[in-house]
């Protein structure tokens, strides 16, 4: 990934939400984008370019657009239609997006349009996300890697991040993943844990 | 079994059939296809390619990306097209609106109230809206401004609750005929849909727009609510309050019936509407 002067930036034509250019580069804001904090938070993390992105909960395409700067192709799987007007609009100017009106749970409906990809990022507003992050797994090449933004709200108002955190990841390892780290995403996002992982078997 | 992708089939012998070149049939294809997850494997681009349905990767990227955007477009165009999601927007901007006005009026009363030491309020009956009209000519400076703005978003949420009113007796036929179409209409925007309406027990329809009296009865079992928005409907708020929560539950059961015709038939029975009068009026005689 490409960091200029400590900000993390994306190669690509600019003015897809009002985002900061800088050198030609698009400036990938933690605050609004998960991706971005999880790069900011874990330098390991890396999208090399060539990479085939399995993206669930693409939303308005903001981030999407940033993933697909560098990844060789992103499928963009949406379930709400007024969103998807959105990412329409993105992928119409990126071709490597491909964009999929679809239940994230329920793969049965978008799996003949996939291919095998090389990361699988989630980021669903679900009270299932593991399970969600389970049934996707097939699309998963072998070694595959799985980074999922956990939002506990969405699985439980109250109980700790841990916690929540910690049955997600037991339904995981059930799930065939291998869990590598979880971390919050603060200072970036409140209630978010991210978890990455990578396919075994 | 046979693997279907959006590029062909493999039948369980290896041999492949690709999809159809033409744009159009690869997408009515596309449209009805499901693929069951148990023993599914990802489709490859070398399998499109060996398959002859492509050439190479950025052919096979290339059809992808324009048979996935008309896909989606297509849905989003589908999703977005019932006549009840511009309905259910006007209901909302109805009562938005009405807030606002309400918001602007109480702070503009208070300013023109420093600007003119003897007024007040008392001892005349006069409704927000007239009083309004009445201070704007003897506001001064940016207030009278403010003021005509306020006048004027009135005319609009009149204009718009009339407009309300004729597209719910399109879309909601029965409902608005046995409820008025103002209270069918706010009772789908809470709903969410006409098909989320229509799906709806009478006994959950009785109370939309009572969340905090259901919750504050199921948490802490204060008295359940007797009605939600259906309150508005002038049967029930006008029925004495010994018959008012048998009115609510008579009348919403009806509803959900009326909701279901308009979901599915779509046009006024003006049977089902008499016998439905009659039965809520039972109740009240």
């Amino acid at each position: 990934m490409i960091w200029r002067d400590g900000s993390l930036l994306s190669p690509g034509e600019g003015g897809v939400y009002g985002e900061r250019m800088r050198g030609g580069h698009r400036v990938w804001d933690p605050r609004r984008s998960k991706f971005a904090a999880l790069a900011y938070l874990d330098r390991e993390f890396d999208l090399a370019p060539g990479t085939r992105v399995l993206y669930l909960g693409a939303a308005n395409g903001t981030t999407v657009s940033h993933v697909a700067d560098y990844a060789e192709v992103v499928y963009a799987v949406e379930f709400a239609p007024r969103p998807m007007q959105d990412l329409l609009a993105v992928a119409r100017r990126r071709k490597n997006i491909v964009p999929v009106l679809a239940d994230a749970g329920r793969p049965a409906q978008y799996a003949h349009l996939l291919e095998p990809v090389d990361l699988l990022f989630q980021d669903v507003a679900q009270p299932n996300q593991a399970a969600i992050a389970v049934r996707n797994r097939p699309f998963l090449a072998p070694e595959g890697r799985l980074a999922l933004m956990l939002k506990v709200r969405s699985i439980d108002q109250s109980r700790p991040l841990d916690e929540v955190g910690d049955e997600a990841v037991a339904a995981l390892e059930a799930g065939g993943y291998a869990v590598d780290s979880v971390r919050p995403l603060l200072p970036y996002h409140r209630d978010h844990l991210a978890i990455l992982g990578h396919r075994v078997g | 079994m046979t693997a279907r992708y959006w590029w062909g089939d493999i039948d369980e012998n290896g041999a492949c059939t690709p999809a159809p070149a033409d744009e159009g049939a690869a997408l009515a294809r596309l449209a009805s296809l499901e693929t069951p997850m148990d023993g599914y494997l990802p489709g490859t681009w070398e399998a499109a390619v060996d398959c002859g349905a492509v050439p190479d990767r950025a052919a096979y990227l290339a059809r992808l990306h324009a048979l996935g955007m008309r896909l989606a477009a297509d849905r989003v165009a589908d999703a977005l097209r019932g006549p009840d999601l511009e309905l259910l927007q006007m209901v909302r901007t109805l009562d938005e609106l009405d807030s606002v006005i309400n918001l602007l009026t109480e702070r503009a009363v208070e300013w023109y109230a420093i600007q003119d030491p003897k007024f007040t309020r008392k001892f005349r009956a006069m409704p927000a809206r007239r009083l309004v009209q009445v201070l704007a000519p003897r506001a001064r400076g940016p207030l009278r401004g403010v003021l005509s703005q306020i006048e004027g978003l009135g005319v609009a949420r009149s204009e718009l609750a009339r407009e309300v009113t004729r597209v719910a007796a399109r879309v909601l036929p029965n409902s608005s005929e046995l409820v008025g179409g103002l209270v069918a209409a706010r009772v789908m925007a809470a709903a969410g849909s006409l098909d989320a309406l229509a799906r709806l027990p009478g006994s959950g329809l009785q109370v939309l727009g009572a969340r905090t009296a259901l919750f504050s009865h199921i948490r802490t079992g204060t008295p359940p609510p007797k009605h939600g928005l259906i309150f508005q409907h002038r049967r029930v708020h006008n029925a004495p309050l010994a018959v008012r929560g048998r009115v609510a539950r008579v009348l919403a059961a009806r509803l959900a019936i009326a909701a279901r015709i308009d979901r599915y038939r779509g046009e006024l029975d003006p049977a089902f509407i008499e016998a439905a009068n009659a039965r809520i009026d039972g109740v009240l005689a």
